[in-house]
């Protein structure tokens, strides 16, 4: 099979464009691809809508730097660092619209996706205004079979799903070290028309062959593959490294301001022209040792 | 908050008093799962595992089975709560099959921005346009599952105000028992809210109407107090026990074993 290895910057001019549905792994402090949404926000990609179980500070620079203009997921904060000011601003303004569904909602809008099929059920959301706000993806159904009316939840395809993996040979078989899952990867990827995974290190398919048993992703859905040492950066990712506390919490104390939001984006998003100076901006070898430490998880 | 006038020396502080009430809800057969941002169900499952309830499960974060962390993290939603777990869960495939399920992780703890008379909560939206909000929350998260899944459901609120604890949400993120009486039971939904622990009380819900009721008022708040910081009119019942405090034993283990960094403070609003 021929190479899927290249550039990021190439990887998102190919595969992601303007207006384009992308889901976003995440779940507030963990596990997202930071390096592609730097990407993102580079090329100044324009009216995406983002999908997310639950976003984090990557919603809040995609917000902020007008790259998304709708959400399609089930929550966005970074947890202990507080509220995305950002996109709370952008939602507040009207400027990102919101289409907010519980877990399992979600869930079964992409598991549809995924098969090929219109809808799939869930009973969550019964009596919520969640469905009344909805009535495109949501609607509640008489059970074919007697029992209880459930919601079906409308199939929901990205163009692009982006992950981060901790390894990836060539031909895009993703691996995970042994760890927990990350929440998204078990449906994101198998529902997007496209993928692009970002990987700690590209490894030779003879290493993934060891352990076949952790290969989560299968190559022939992958349609590039980048190597990024941290690009979950500031998210943990573990067992690797931890979340950035120090950089969440500088990136928290600014976002208010429209001023000294824009310089730290131009600093950590802008400015850098490749992950190795990415990292130094961030701190460097004295960071990424700190992330590693035995605080690390 | 008031209430100041009538605090004499006690062993505990308030946080102290919240977990303790929050871990007698959760028993030995009980399966229990934390969300993010939840410190005190955090503790409050810890503390319950080290005394009355040794065999309650704990699946950390939805993810993490039976773990054993050192002691209360910086994040209730990270690697180092889920440590020496002895199953890891992942979401999609795995979590929802067990919670989507009657059978599995019946009860939920969990907190809200608002919450009203009849315990419907929103982590939605603040202001009446979806589209235009005020202010812009979190969002349901699981929280919109949970809420019509027939679990048992217990709030905790650390800043009970009439802004926290109103009249009618903006918005139902989550079923609660909608508009009282059989509502709830007629869309089919079993379960619903069971108990609301606040830093100045314990409420529950009145079994005919479904309103909120003021259960107990914890010592030193009075029920003008509690009246007061609540945005509607809670049933009040002629006789109002005060909220059992923790034993000697409890505060120590919260102090010394489960959080012993305070992680359980953050919640709390300086008075």
């Amino acid at each position: 099979m021929d190479s899927k290895v290249t550039t990021i910057d190439e990887a998102i001019s190919t595969h992601v464009q303007h207006g384009d549905v992308v889901a976003l792994q995440n779940m507030a402090t963990q596990a997202a691809p930071m390096a592609a949404v730097r990407e993102l926000i580079r090329q100044e990609k324009r009216g995406l809508g983002v999908v997310v179980l639950v976003g984090g500070i990557a919603v809040d620079w995609l917000s902020f730097a007008g790259v998304m203009d709708r959400l399609i997921g089930a929550a966005v904060t970074m947890e202990q660092f507080g509220l995305c000011q950002r996109y709370r601003k952008a939602v507040e303004s009207g400027r990102v619209r919101v289409e907010e569904l519980s877990e399992t909602a979600l869930n079964a809008r992409l598991g549809a996706g995924a098969r090929n099929l219109p809808y799939l059920p869930t009973r969550g959301l019964i009596g919520t205004d969640l469905i009344r706000q909805n009535p495109d993806n949501l609607r509640l159904v008489e059970d074919p079979f007697g029992g209880p009316a459930v919601v079906a939840c409308r199939a929901l395809v990205p163009d692009v799903a982006l992950v981060h993996a901790h390894r990836v040979d060539p031909e895009g078989n993703v691996q995970y070290k042994p760890t927990t899952l990350w929440p998204d990867i078990g449906i994101f990827p198998k529902a997007a028309r496209k993928v692009i995974v970002t990987a700690e290190e590209i490894v030779p398919s003879d290493i993934l062959r060891r352990s076949p048993d952790r290969t989560v992703l299968p190559g022939f859905v992958v349609d590039a593959v980048v190597e990024v040492p941290y690009g979950a950066h500031p998210t943990s990712f573990f067992p690797e490294y931890r979340y950035d506390s120090d950089f969440h919490l500088a990136w928290a104390k600014v976002s208010r301001d429209d001023g000294a939001a824009q310089d730290f984006l131009d600093k950590h998003v802008l400015s850098p022209r490749s992950q190795a100076e990415y990292l130094s901006a961030a701190g460097g070898a004295a960071m990424m040792s700190r992330l590693r430490g035995e605080e690390g998880a | 908050m008031s209430g100041k006038a009538h605090q004499d020396a006690r062993h505990y502080t308030v946080d102290e008093l919240m977990i303790s009430v929050l871990s007698s809800f959760f028993e030995d057969g009980d399966q229990a799962c934390n969300g993010m941002a939840s410190f005190l169900p955090v503790c409050a499952f810890m503390l319950a595992r080290l005394t009355h309830a040794p065999g309650l499960v704990w699946l950390a974060s939805a993810t993490g089975l039976e773990p054993r962390p050192a002691k209360v993290p910086a994040s209730t939603l990270e690697s180092e709560l889920w440590s020496d777990s002895v199953m890891y869960m992942e979401q999609y495939g795995d979590f929802w099959n067990y919670a989507m399920n009657g059978r599995w992780l019946q009860k939920f703890c969990v907190g809200a921005a608002q919450l009203d008379m009849y315990g419907n909560a929103n982590n939605s939206v603040i202001g009446a346009d979806f589209h235009a909000p005020k202010v812009r929350l979190p969002g349901t998260a699981g929280l919109g599952d949970m809420g019509s899944l027939g679990k048992l459901l217990y709030y905790w609120n650390p800043n009970h105000s009439p802004r926290s604890l109103v009249e009618k949400v903006d918005f139902v993120s989550a079923a609660g028992y909608l508009g009282g009486g059989d509502e709830r039971e007629d869309l089919g939904l079993t379960g619903g809210p069971q108990a609301v622990v606040t830093n100045l009380a314990v409420l529950d819900f009145e079994p005919e109407s479904k309103r909120m009721r003021l259960r107990s008022a914890h010592r030193g708040v009075t029920v003008d107090d509690i009246r007061a910081a609540t945005g509607f009119e809670l049933v009040i019942p002629t006789d109002v026990p005060t909220t059992p405090e923790p034993t000697d034993d409890q505060v120590r283990l919260i102090r010394e074993v489960i959080d012993p960094d305070g992680m359980r403070k953050r919640e709390f609003r300086a008075s």
